[in-house]
């Protein structure tokens, strides 16, 4: 299994790095996960946000330190959990996409019938995914980070009473744009963990609806354990 | 490798975990003919012909397609042979997404530089070849079992290979839509006069369209040669699987 997950991505490279990639097919990928993952997303971005400054009130509040709630709400958002909430998100709506739709392709024999046909399956299915999640996953993130800010911010008026003004003034004065420079790497490096890890599943499908269904829920676990830990690698590298 | 043979499989083996599926088959596909590998299900047909296009690697063993050996060949070497192949698979392998045209002219945006109206006039004359001229814009969903094939077929063709692979080409299909395949193959033989070779466990269909029958059984070939000869065979097993698929029952 590592062996293979290896020379998948050996085999991605090369279709990568020797071939004039697929431009329009990227796009057409970009646009389709973008416009399946932004309702979700802003769903879930807004409730992250109003949650984190109820939960940033209630902690602060007892010391006196309730001001302090849209730094708190800058600094968690902005640096760990709005990149992460896009990944999984992209990971549950577009990755799970990827490998069944690439898995139903393995048992149909349609991945054999490219390769019969001398068509690099991996430039065709992979290379405009991954280029597709990487164009594409940045911008949600910052879609996403300002939503979530948004909410919190509207929470922290109208629900908490706090000063609108003061909530964003400290989330701006701690939000460099470093931290937006290191949000869109993290996006990009995730995007390439969901893309992979999905397509490697849908790649090594077993035959039948079974195997389809194992292939799709493995694509969403791996994605979710890889880019927690990548997250965490990255967050020393970027922070650290 | 001998002029006659247009691929040699040399002492192939192939297992599975402890599953041999293929153990030292040799034999030689001679060009220009139809060789057809019987034999029951679970053999290893399949698995030899995806030797063949080099889908999967052997534990040892050759497989000489001109001067490259599908077994040890690097992926550029493989892709550049596959380009001298066509494949009809079980279920034609269709792309769902595309219509029937489509999926015929879908190997012609890779491998030519034809514009659209030159893929699509291609991909016409090759679905007019396996007897659907107007299927071009036809949704895959709506084509039938037999129709699948045939646009497979039409698919295999339409870049005019050398060699022509069927796996299982009647698998699925009604008594009456296998006798049209096997004509349509006997017919299309006639024409391309290329190598032709068919996976199959249905002897009626075999011996119709066959000008060389192999069989398989254990992971070992167990009888090769004309058809005459191979009905004509001593072999045990080669003798039974005949006779139980070619005895017709007395209608009375």
């Amino acid at each position: 299994m590592t062996a293979s997950f290896f020379d998948f991505i050996a085999a991605v490279a090369v279709a990568l790095l020797t071939r004039r990639p697929p431009l329009l097919a990227s796009l057409e990928e970009s646009y389709r996960i973008g416009v399946k993952s932004l309702p979700i997303l802003l769903v879930i971005s807004t409730f992250a946000g109003t949650n984190l400054a109820v939960q940033g009130h209630d902690a602060f509040a007892p010391l006196g330190g309730q001001h302090l709630v849209g730094m708190f709400v800058a600094l968690a958002g902005v640096r760990e959990m709005a990149p992460l909430l896009v990944a999984a998100m992209v990971a549950a709506k577009a990755g799970t996409e990827m490998a069944s739709q690439i898995a139903v392709m393995r048992i149909r024999q349609q991945i054999d019938a490219l390769e019969v046909m001398a068509i690099d399956p991996h430039w065709l299915l992979v290379v405009p995914r991954l280029l597709g999640i990487v164009l594409v996953l940045p911008a949600l993130t910052m879609i996403s980070i300002f939503v979530f800010l948004a909410a919190a911010w509207a929470v922290a008026v109208a629900q908490l009473g706090l000063n609108g003004h003061a909530f964003l003034a400290l989330a701006t004065d701690v939000t460099e744009p470093k931290d937006l420079l290191a949000c869109a790497i993290k996006a990009l490096c995730f995007g390439v963990v969901i893309c992979v890890a999905s397509c490697f599943h849908g790649f090594s499908s077993r035959p039948g609806p079974d195997g389809v269904g194992r292939a799709t829920n493995a694509a969403v676990v791996t994605s979710a354990v890889l880019c927690a830990a990548v997250n965490y690698v990255l967050s020393e590298l970027l922070y650290g | 490798m001998s002029n006659g043979a247009a691929i040699r499989i040399e002492r192939l083996c192939k297992r599975f975990g402890e599953h041999v599926v293929l153990d030292d088959v040799s034999f030689d596909i001679p060009r220009g003919r139809t060789t057809v590998i019987l034999g029951p299900s679970g053999t290893g047909k399949s698995v030899l012909l995806k030797h063949i296009v080099g889908l999967i690697e052997p534990e040892s063993g050759h497989v000489w397609v001109g001067d490259v050996d599908m077994a040890h060949a690097s992926e550029r070497q493989k892709q550049a042979v596959r380009r001298r192949f066509g494949m009809l698979f079980q279920d034609g392998a269709l792309f769902d997404s595309l219509t029937a045209g489509e999926n015929v002219a879908f190997p012609l945006k890779f491998h030519t530089n034809l514009d659209e109206d030159g893929r699509r006039a291609r991909a016409t004359a090759a679905l007019a070849r396996v007897e659907l001229p107007d299927a071009y814009d036809r949704p895959t969903a709506s084509l039938s079992g037999g129709q699948r094939k045939r646009v497979g077929l039409a698919r295999a063709i339409v870049l005019e290979p050398e060699v022509i692979l069927f796996d299982e080409p009647n698998s699925g299909l009604d008594p009456l839509t296998s006798d049209t395949i096997d004509a349509l193959i006997v017919r299309m033989k006639a024409e391309l006069g290329i190598t032709f070779v068919v996976i199959t466990h249905d002897i009626v269909s075999a011996v119709r369209i066959a000008d060389v029958i192999g069989m398989l059984h254990g992971g070992h070939l167990v009888a090769f040669g004309s058809v005459d000869a191979v009905l004509r065979s001593r072999e045990d097993i080669v003798r039974r699987f005949f006779a139980r698929n070619i005895t017709l029952p007395d209608p009375t």
